[in-house]
């Protein structure tokens, strides 16, 4: 550990809910029945075609979903425990993703960093007719408005994920973004011994 | 004979010799094994080219000669032979092209019981002087290793008493070893020799030759052919890294000085490393420098970014303090106390990430040491209780609560751990913090964001063996009551649930009168309207409680009296066909209830408990009789709650299920009143005594009710559960079987009966085909000609008769029964007739899923089909030749039955056999990915998916899993889409089944075959991402992560 930690000691937080939302259902009736029920249902002898498709829109939750697992760059724990993105700062209306990212302090150089990380994750995991700003939650940070201006303008993204080195820390962070919240071991329990 | 033998010998080595033909041929190795030929014979013919002075020659007979010795028997060698062939082969060490075949042949030699101790000593000094190892290849060097191996196995003394002499010439001798193949032997011998031999004064070559390779940086290859990895060099050498206690002078500061330049695996290994030899280095080197370790030690715990690395840090922690503090008589003064002191201080802030390291550093000490731990948490739990207690914000308590749970795990993890030797009756570390502890504890529960916490504690000091008595149990088990009654969280309940079957092990009669009767008061006796979404979701969080729960056999009693309680009260309720909220709601909380009781079964099988039988009675004919009662014709019309045909079906599993459990006695007593039932309609005696019924005849007599046919699911369902040796009711298999078939083919008035009867065939014929035996070949001459092919019959009766037919083909392929295999053939034989039968031909294609379905049907337990070994592989190989010909010979349109066919087929088929058949099969796979119904695709593509799956697959798989990847690929990128593109139909399946099997490209195949892919898949797998369906989505994310990371330096 060579170099200096920006917060070598941030506050940890419980996550909220350790496994992906809870939504509404598309309908009473579809609530009723336990999911195992379906192969006791009466279709199975005829041609199982499938149920025709209720389109289920990409929202905040989903987009939290995504995000909530990415490594912080300098601890091993997620953004989520760290409360850096939470789901009440994410907005989706039509085609537009908005984050607010909150620093863990005001004067945190990783930022930009993080904000690189959630938008490569988002470039990644949205479909591409979804237009993504990212930005620092208001009075939250020093350098609110570079750090903004940094993670919104195309080309500097670009440059940055030229560079190999940076480009190595992002997916460093984006490892375990395929968690989404289920995991995270237990602070008692006894460490691997290989 | 010796005469001719001799003659022999040297006409065969001639040949042999003047041909290059260097193995030698088996009449001269069975002559030589028994005897006819003396083995100095061979020696002797091959003398004049053993002493050539052509050099090509000399190899030849070199190589000849080492090929006999390796494959004669072990016997045939006498001293006299032993000897001269080893200084035979000796000689040959400074011959560069014959060192392999001495090597070889020495090694040979080397294992035999007449190879003594000196011939030992000369062969192992001899290689040392003689080679010079550097100038050969792997393998070459390999062989020399192999020889020392054996060397050291079977002469260990007469090495070890060479002294200096060895270790010298060794240490020299393997120095500048690099090939990972050979470290993994030399590592495993210098283990030996660190052990054994006494090293002390040469630990300094011994060090040289050991951790000049640490930390490993190794990486193999993707698919490595030999399959070494990173983690098989790193724990063998760690294995010889702490095989010596004289090595702690030079590698303590070694590894001091690795704490600045490791990084993240390198670091890992370094902890795992230290953690293996502190231990065996001791406490005096180890405390010399004990404060500078911690110092490195704590680094990794406190800042690392890599939970890996925390983890492997903590457990060197752990064997420091292990180390330093073996045992309770050790004052836990030092270094324990500074690191407990700072641990503390830190604490002070609970919530930050540093807090929670602290805890994890206290953890590790209770775990380590008898001394360390009890002070650890004698200053750490009253800190803590006061932090508790008073905190300065209340948001503070839940990481507070979450640190004294953290402690207690680790208390309870040495205490309760028989291998720990450690007892809290012995220590009484927790003893003094009795009162506080189950203070905190009881408030934790009650407070709801601090019940995660509390309820792993509480279930800790439950655990801990003789901690807490009944009274403090039964005063938590209250307090997590409470939880399951009242909060909604999943997460939560789920935990207090694992928490509760955790302490009914140890105090069920607890669980038995606190909690089990709270939990039933809570269920409704009716069910909950529709819009009540919340009552519903809660009685639904209790059956899964009670599922979970009452597993253990003395709460399995009043789990079956209270379910029957609350069905009977349930089954008067009136439906009509209409179908209203209201009567499904009912339906609903009634499937509830049964599924609760079917899932305890089968878990309860699971755990193979064997009070199942017991409640037999208690269970099936109650079920039965409210089923029947719900069927008969009633006075005012309409039918009652139980004439549900998901009612029914789920009671057909559990009667099913347990009639299976009965033995064959009990078994033939239940077939023969549901046979009495059914056929002479006598239904009183299968049902409980207690309900009324009004006889109206067999259901399945002419003119039943369709509500009365429908209990062909309770009839078929306890066939199924028949064992094949319990006797049955009726004389004539034969005729009772023609019955069936009729019944299925022209009175079944529903898929529900027809799907019953079916299983019922499938069953009969599965399981008495010996009874059958005369007359199966005839019912299926029957069935194919009067039912299936007589085209002037309805399409439905032909439908149906062809699945009579497959099924029975299914239960005799299931026992390898040989006229599966021609009745199916016919099956096959009518799928050339496409273009004249279309709509038929085009069933008959996918009714091989039928014969797919295998024994399981779906469901990985609860078959009771009799399944004998390579079933699957006996029918698979019948018909695929067999459609793989046809399919050649047709054309156009007509070929492609034979793809549907073939792709309905493939779920019968293991993935083991599918890498065995796959030259043939994977064009027919990659075909059948462009087939129009999603259901077949989805088959081609988890067989894909199956095959990529395979661990280590052979070379050849990999080869044409290489060739074959693009097109693979591009098959596969069809039905990721959303849309449906040209005639491709989709489906949420078959779209997610893409994504998971393409989502193993990265894993399987090499980067450079698939690079031109790439950006078409990533931006394929970029419209997957809208889906309309969530949990596509989700594959659709995942499987893009992993191709962006494809080939990308990581």
């Amino acid at each position: 550990m060579s170099r200096a930690l920006d917060n070598e000691n941030p506050t940890i937080f419980a996550p909220t809910h350790a496994t992906s939302s809870r939504r509404q259902p598309k309908s009473a009736r579809a609530l009723l029945w336990d999911s195992e029920a379906d192969m006791f249902q009466e279709s199975d002898m005829e041609d199982g075609s499938e149920s025709e498709e209720e389109r289920e829109e990409i929202d905040s939750e989903e987009v939290f979903d995504l995000l909530r697992s990415i490594t912080d760059p300098e601890h091993p724990v997620s953004l989520e425990q760290l409360r850096v993105v939470n789901p009440d700062d994410i907005r989706v209306a039509g085609n537009r993703v908005l984050v607010y990212l909150t620093p863990t302090i005001p004067h945190c150089s990783m930022s930009t960093l993080i904000g690189l990380s959630l938008r490569v994750r988002l470039l990644r995991a949205l479909p591409p007719r979804f237009r993504v700003d990212i930005r620092i939650k208001p009075g939250t940070h020093q350098s609110e408005h570079a750090v903004n201006k940094q993670l919104n303008d195309k080309e500097r993204v670009q440059a940055a994920l030229e560079n190999k080195h940076l480009l190595q820390v992002v997916e460093g962070c984006l490892a375990t973004a395929g968690q989404r919240g289920v995991g995270d071991g237990n602070v008692g329990a006894a460490p691997i011994t290989a | 004979m010796g005469l001719v033998a001799k003659m022999d010998v040297a006409r065969i080595v001639r040949t042999h010799i003047t041909t290059a033909e260097l193995e030698p041929p088996t009449e001269l190795i069975t002559s030589v094994n028994d005897g006819s030929t003396p083995l100095l014979e061979v020696v002797k013919g091959l003398g004049e080219y053993l002493t050539s002075t052509e050099d090509d020659v000399r190899l030849k007979g070199l190589t000849f000669l080492s090929n006999v010795v390796k494959v004669i028997a072990p016997g045939r060698y006498n001293r006299q032979a032993t000897q001269t062939l080893t200084r035979y082969f000796l000689s040959k060490l400074d011959d560069f092209d014959s060192l392999p075949s001495a090597l070889q042949a020495l090694t040979v030699l080397s294992k035999l019981p007449t190879f003594d101790d000196e011939a030992a000593v000369d062969v192992y000094k001899a290689v040392v002087e003689e080679v010079n190892l550097k100038s050969y290849v792997q393998a070459t060097r390999h062989m020399v290793y192999v020889l020392f191996d054996s060397l050291l196995a079977t002469h260990r003394s007469a090495l070890k008493a060479m002294g200096s002499d060895f270790i010298n010439s060794y240490t020299k001798m393997v120095d500048g070893e690099k090939d990972p193949r050979n470290l993994l032997l030399l590592f495993s011998m210098e283990k030996v020799i660190l052990l054994e031999f006494d090293v002390k004064d040469h630990i300094e070559d011994m060090f040289d030759i050991t951790f000049c390779y640490f930390p490993i940086t190794f990486k193999p290859p993707p698919n490595d052919p030999y399959g070494i990895t990173a983690d098989d060099l790193k724990l063998a050498l760690r294995q010889c890294m702490s095989a010596s206690p004289y090595f702690a002078k030079m590698a303590i500061p070694l590894f001091l000085e690795k704490f600045s330049t490791a990084t993240g695996h390198s670091m890992r290994d370094l902890m795992l490393s230290m953690a293996a030899c502190f231990p065996i280095y001791g406490v005096e080197a180890v405390g010399e420098r004990g404060g500078e370790l911690w110092e490195g030690i704590r680094t990794e715990i406190m800042y690392s970014s890599d939970t890996t690395i925390e983890a492997a840090a903590l457990s060197a922690l752990e064997s420091l303090m292990r180390t330093l503090y073996p045992t309770e008589a050790e004052v836990p003064t030092g270094l324990a106390q500074d690191i407990i002191k700072e641990a503390l201080t830190v604490l002070e802030e609970p919530e930050k990430s540093q807090g929670i390291a602290s805890t994890k550093i206290l953890a590790a000490l209770v775990r380590a040491s008898p001394s360390a731990g009890k002070y650890a948490l004698s200053q750490a739990l009253p800190q803590l209780f006061r932090q508790f207690n008073s905190p300065s914000l209340p948001s503070h308590r839940s990481p507070i609560l979450s640190a004294i749970s953290s402690l207690l795990i680790s208390a309870q993890s040495v205490y309760s751990a028989p291998e720990s030797g450690r007892h809290q009756y012995t220590e009484k570390s927790l003893e003094p913090f009795r009162e506080p502890l189950l203070d905190v504890l009881r408030e934790g529960l009650r407070t709801e964001s601090l019940r995660g916490p509390a309820i792993r504690g509480s279930v800790a000091l439950v655990e801990i063996p003789g901690f807490w008595g009944r009274d403090e149990v039964e005063d938590v088990v209250r307090g997590m009551n409470d939880i399951l009654i009242n909060d909604g969280d999943v997460e939560i309940r789920s935990a207090v649930i694992n928490g509760l079957t955790t302490i009914s092990r140890s105090y069920s009669s607890t669980i038995e009168t606190v909690t089990l009767p709270l939990l039933f008061h809570h269920l409704p006796d009716t069910a909950p309207s529709l819009s009540d979404i919340d009552a519903r979701s809660k009685y639904r969080s209790i059956l899964d409680s009670l599922s979970r729960l009452c597993i253990q056999p003395s709460l399995f009693e009043t789990l079956v009296i209270r379910i029957n309680s609350k069905l009977d009260l349930l089954a008067p309720t009136p439906i009509s066909d209409v179908e209203t909220d209201e009567q499904e709601c009912n339906v609903a909380y009634c499937w509830d209830l049964l599924n609760t009781l079917l899932t305890v079964i089968e878990r309860k099988l699971v755990a193979k408990h064997l009070d199942i039988v017991k409640y037999f009675d208690a269970i099936v004919p109650r079920l039965y009789g409210l089923c029947v009662e719900a069927a008969l014709p009633r006075a005012g019309g309409g039918k009652t709650l139980f004439g549900d045909r998901r009612l029914l079906s789920l009671v057909g599993r559990i009667g099913e299920t347990m009639t299976w459990e009965l033995n064959t006695e009990r078994q033939a007593k239940q077939i023969d009143v549901v046979y009495k039932a059914f056929e002479k309609g006598e239904i009183a005696a299968m049902i409980h005594e207690t309900t009324q019924i009004r006889t109206a005849g067999s259901p399945l007599r002419n003119g039943a009710s369709s509500s009365e046919q429908d209990l062909i699911a309770v009839y078929s369902s306890t066939l199924q559960g028949l064992k094949a040796e319990t006797p049955l009711p009726f004389s004539d298999a034969a005729d009772y079987l023609s019955g069936k078939i009729h019944w299925t083919i022209h009175v079944a008035t529903s898929p529900f009966q027809l799907r019953f009867a079916l299983d019922a065939i499938t069953a009969l014929v599965n399981k008495r085909a010996t009874e059958l035996q005369s007359s199966l070949a005839e019912i299926l001459e029957m069935v194919w000609v009067k039912e299936v092919i007589d085209t002037s019959n309805e399409f439905e009766v032909r439908r149906r008769g062809l699945l009579v037919y497959l099924h029975i083909v299914k239960a005799l392929a299931l026992i390898r029964h040989q006229l599966a295999y021609d009745a199916v053939l016919r099956v096959i034989e009518c799928l050339s007739l496409a273009s004249f039968d279309p709509v038929f031909v085009n069933e008959a294609a996918r009714g091989f899923s039928v014969l797919a379905e295998g024994k399981g049907k779906g469901r990985e337990r609860g078959s009771h089909l009799t399944a004998k070994l390579l079933c699957a592989q006996k029918l698979w190989n019948v018909v695929l030749p067999k459609l793989i010909e046809a399919d050649r010979d047709a054309t156009g349109k007509t070929r492609l039955v034979y793809l549907v066919a073939f792709s309905s087929l493939l779920p019968l088929v293991p993935s083991s056999l599918c890498l065995s058949d796959l030259p043939t099969i994977l064009p027919l796979i990659l075909r059948s990915l462009t087939l129009p119904d999603p259901v077949q695709r989805t088959n081609a593509i988890t067989t894909l998916t199956s095959i990529l799956e395979t661990q280590n697959m052979s070379a050849d798989v990999d080869k044409i899993i290489h060739q074959n990847a693009v097109t693979m690929v591009e098959g596969l990128a069809k039905s990721v889409l959303p849309d449906p593109s040209g005639d491709l139909e989709t489906s949420g399946k078959v779209r997610s089944a893409a994504l998971r099997c393409l989502a193993f490209f990265p894993d399987v195949v090499r980067h450079e075959t698939l690079h031109t892919v790439k950006s078409d898949v990533l931006r394929d797998l970029g419209k997957a991402l809208d889906d309309p369906l969530r949990i596509v989505r989700r594959e659709a994310v995942e499987c893009r992560a992993k191709w962006y990371r494809y080939g990308a330096a990581v």
